[in-house]
């Protein structure tokens, strides 16, 4: 049988489709989300079986999650991304006790037991400092791709201070830090470090390590270098990081029906 | 209709209304359908969820008629005493005088939420000044100037010292707007030192014996004050008298969350026990009906439990609940993703503590007031929440920050850290402000993780007793 997750996040809709018999991914895709988020997610789910030949009566369940998992009606069931999150990890890197998450719109820091379950977790305040909104707030201010940030980092000799926490002022700031002739190299190494210090004040007393990080932000270079200073210790990408949400969806998904059949 | 225990919406407890009328069902002289508050601009009503039981019509009924027994009061010629921020010592006081009505202006504060920011509350207070970055108490600002929502005052008394920095610049303002305010000081409780005199309070904590005289210092003034505007004497019997039905009140009260925090099955909604709770404070305007609203409350519980019925799934997740919240639709929201109440912390808990009858009234009020979660440090907050964690047996700790409320800038790290050292459970911290909507989404998944976490512990513990 053939399992689906799909993570309706605030900036992309992910999917994936599992083989329940050996939990391998035989499928996925990617799309910008938009305001039809329902309409999109569906489109994205037809490709996606489309392009690998899949009949849709093949997919015995899909569980929603992300940010628009409610809005998601071919969902059977929604679970959170936290424990979406963590269980894709999880089942990618087994030893991962911490994952940090930066999605579009949120953060999240999650605390897992032995065996990939979250202890507990912390997530960012309503407003989208540290999260990839933020980042794509500097990016499109400094007139640079996304994608370019990374690079433009790893050229900093001397990150500015950025110590606005709000994106809005934030903005102000790199507004002044440019008028002041701050390159931007500078100024995009400040704003990670900025970004990595609001998620380090997450982890409260102790990050136990592994420490993974997964997200669309994970994919950003420069982030996961510039949470290891913050964080002191190693931190890991894993793989795929864009996709752990619908990939711990699908599996929770194949779990909710092996025990409908049990 | 079925009589079973349930949430139900505003419109279904019109149909519910029509049958216990039938029924001939009591109804006291505030009592009918809860929907005609609608009328009166509580739009908020229509959204929330409410227990379907008789006992909590009245309750519902009797709090949101309070403006109107403030009015009648005034018309009867009883005076009025406003008391703010110390929540739950002074009505002790004012409410042993024969003709002393006292209410909380502060609960204004719950205004923009139920008329979903119709009153303009807030935009007077900002052009006073006191903008977003202060606590939503500032709603009470604009309740002054409409006069819309209760009679102003014969007098006003407020709290100072170990309070909220916000809340106090909140009524300073108000003094400046030509609403005289009796100020009085409640110290930061502090541990006595190794050689000083110490005092056992109420709640499990100490303080040195100078504090709590101190503090029964300042109560003597408020009692010298309240004796002028009455003109009456307020002897030792009438106040202990008066100490003996707040003690009723809150006897009651440990009953009741002792049952619905700790029965199998959620025998009662978050929201109806948030009301409950804060009759300890200011009895409503009617301290003799709080006494019976309590009674038949607890009676209709005490059913519940005994038949082994709840308003919630038998597996919902047991959250404890620290700060009242702004939104109350919020309550409503973690019973909606599979959480329930056990166990609360409305900064309040020294009103649901016993004021001690063995001693002369006034050091026992001062005892009592020195107990106030706000009078000590947060680690104290924070012990006290973990005792009650363990009565209870909460499985996870949700902290609502009140924005702009000075005490939330740092009190959620402590109370997070202490309890996660002591009982390893999670903890979350969320900020409500009045109106939740455009967060609604937000504050869905951070609800719905806490209470799949909850959950996935809860089976990896049967899974490991199994082994």
């Amino acid at each position: 049988m053939i399992c689906a997750g799909i993570d309706a996040g605030s900036r992309a809709i992910k999917i994936i489709l599992i083989d329940t018999e050996n939990m391998q991914v035989i499928a996925k895709g990617l799309a910008d989300q938009g305001v039809e988020q329902d309409k999109l997610s569906l489109a994205l789910f037809k490709s996606v079986l489309e392009k690998h030949g899949i009949n849709k009566k093949d997919v015995a369940t899909i569980v929603a999650t992300g940010y628009g998992r409610n809005a998601v009606s071919i969902a059977d069931t929604t679970i959170t991304e936290i424990t979406c999150h963590a269980v894709g990890v999880h089942h990618l890197l087994p030893d991962s006790m911490t994952i940090i998450d930066i999605g579009g719109q949120d953060s999240k820091l999650m605390r897992l037991d032995n065996d990939g379950r979250v202890r507990d977790f912390a997530m960012n305040d309503r407003c989208a400092a540290g999260t990839g909104r933020f980042l794509e707030v500097v990016a499109e201010r400094l007139g640079v791709k996304l994608e370019a940030l990374g690079k433009l980092a790893a050229n900093s000799t001397n990150p500015a201070a950025i110590s606005s926490m709000c994106v809005v002022f934030a903005e102000t700031e790199i507004t002044g830090l440019l008028a002041s002739g701050t390159a931007r190299e500078d100024i995009v190494a400040g704003v990670q470090a900025s970004i990595a210090a609001r998620i380090i004040s997450m982890a409260g007393r102790s990050a136990e390590p592994p420490v993974i990080f997964t997200g669309g932000v994970a994919m950003v270079s420069g982030m996961a270098d510039a949470m290891q200073n913050a964080l002191g210790q190693n931190v890991s990408i894993c793989p795929d990081p864009q996709m752990t949400g619908a990939l711990g969806a699908a599996i929770l998904a194949s779990k909710q029906l092996k025990k409908a059949n049990a | 209709m079925s009589d079973m225990p349930k949430r139900i919406t505003l419109q279904e407890w019109d149909l519910r209304y029509e049958q216990l009328s039938k029924t001939g069902a009591y109804q006291p002289d505030y009592g009918g359908p809860l929907s005609r508050h609608v009328e009166g601009g509580d739009q908020r009503l229509l959204k929330l969820r409410f227990d379907n039981s008789a006992a909590a019509l009245r309750l519902w009924n009797f709090l949101l008629t309070e403006e109107d027994r403030l009015h009648e009061a005034r018309t009867a010629g009883r005076k009025i005493v406003g008391t703010m921020k110390d929540l739950g010592t002074v009505p002790v006081m004012a409410y042993s005088f024969e003709d002393i009505v006292a209410f909380y202006p502060d609960g204004a504060w719950w205004i923009p939420c139920v008329m979903e920011l119709g009153a303009g509350l807030l935009e007077i207070a900002d052009s006073l000044g006191i903008d977003e970055s202060f606590c939503p108490v500032r709603a009470m600002l604009g309740a002054f100037v409409t006069g819309a929502h209760f009679p102003i005052p014969d007098m006003l008394i407020c709290s100072v010292g170990a309070t909220c920095d916000d809340f106090s610049a909140i009524a300073q303002r108000l003094n400046g707007l030509g609403h005289p305010v009796f100020w009085w000081e409640i110290p930061h409780r502090r541990n006595p030192e190794p050689d000083e005199p110490a005092v056992n309070l109420p709640g499990g904590f100490s303080a040195p014996k100078c504090q709590v005289e101190f503090v029964k210092s300042q109560l003597e003034r408020i009692k010298a004050a309240l004796e002028e505007l009455a003109g009456e004497k307020l002897d030792e019997r009438k106040l202990s008298a008066g100490i003996q039905k707040a003690n009723q009140v809150r006897r009651l009260l440990t009953e009741l969350r002792k049952l619905a925090f700790t029965a199998e099955r959620c025998p009662l909604p978050s929201l109806e026990m948030l009301i409950a709770e804060m009759l300890a404070i200011h009895f409503c305007s009617d301290r003799q009906e709080t006494i019976v609203v309590l009674k038949e409350l607890l009676n209709e519980v005490k059913n519940r439990v005994s038949a082994g019925n709840g308003v919630l799934d038998a597996d919902a997740a047991r959250i404890f609940w620290v700060n009242p919240v702004a939104d109350l639709q919020v309550m409503n929201l973690l019973e909606d993703c599979g959480g329930r109440i056990c166990g609360t912390e409305y900064l309040f808990t020294h009103a649901l503590d016993e004021i001690p009858e063995d001693l002369p009234p006034l050091e026992a009020l001062a005892q009592t007031a020195l107990a106030d979660p706000m009078a000590g440090s947060s680690i104290d907050r924070a012990q006290r929440i973990c005792t009650d964690i363990e009565l209870f047996g909460a499985e996870a700790v949700l902290i609502s920050r009140i924005p702009g409320a000075s005490h939330c800038a740092l009190e959620g790290r402590i109370i997070s850290e202490i309890v996660q050292e002591t009982f390893d459970i999670p903890v979350l911290e969320i900020e409500v402000p009045p109106v939740t909507d455009s967060m609604r989404p937000t504050l869905n998944t951070r609800l719905q993780a806490l209470v799949e976490t909850v959950k996935s512990r809860c089976q990896t513990s049967l899974r490991k007793r199994r082994r």
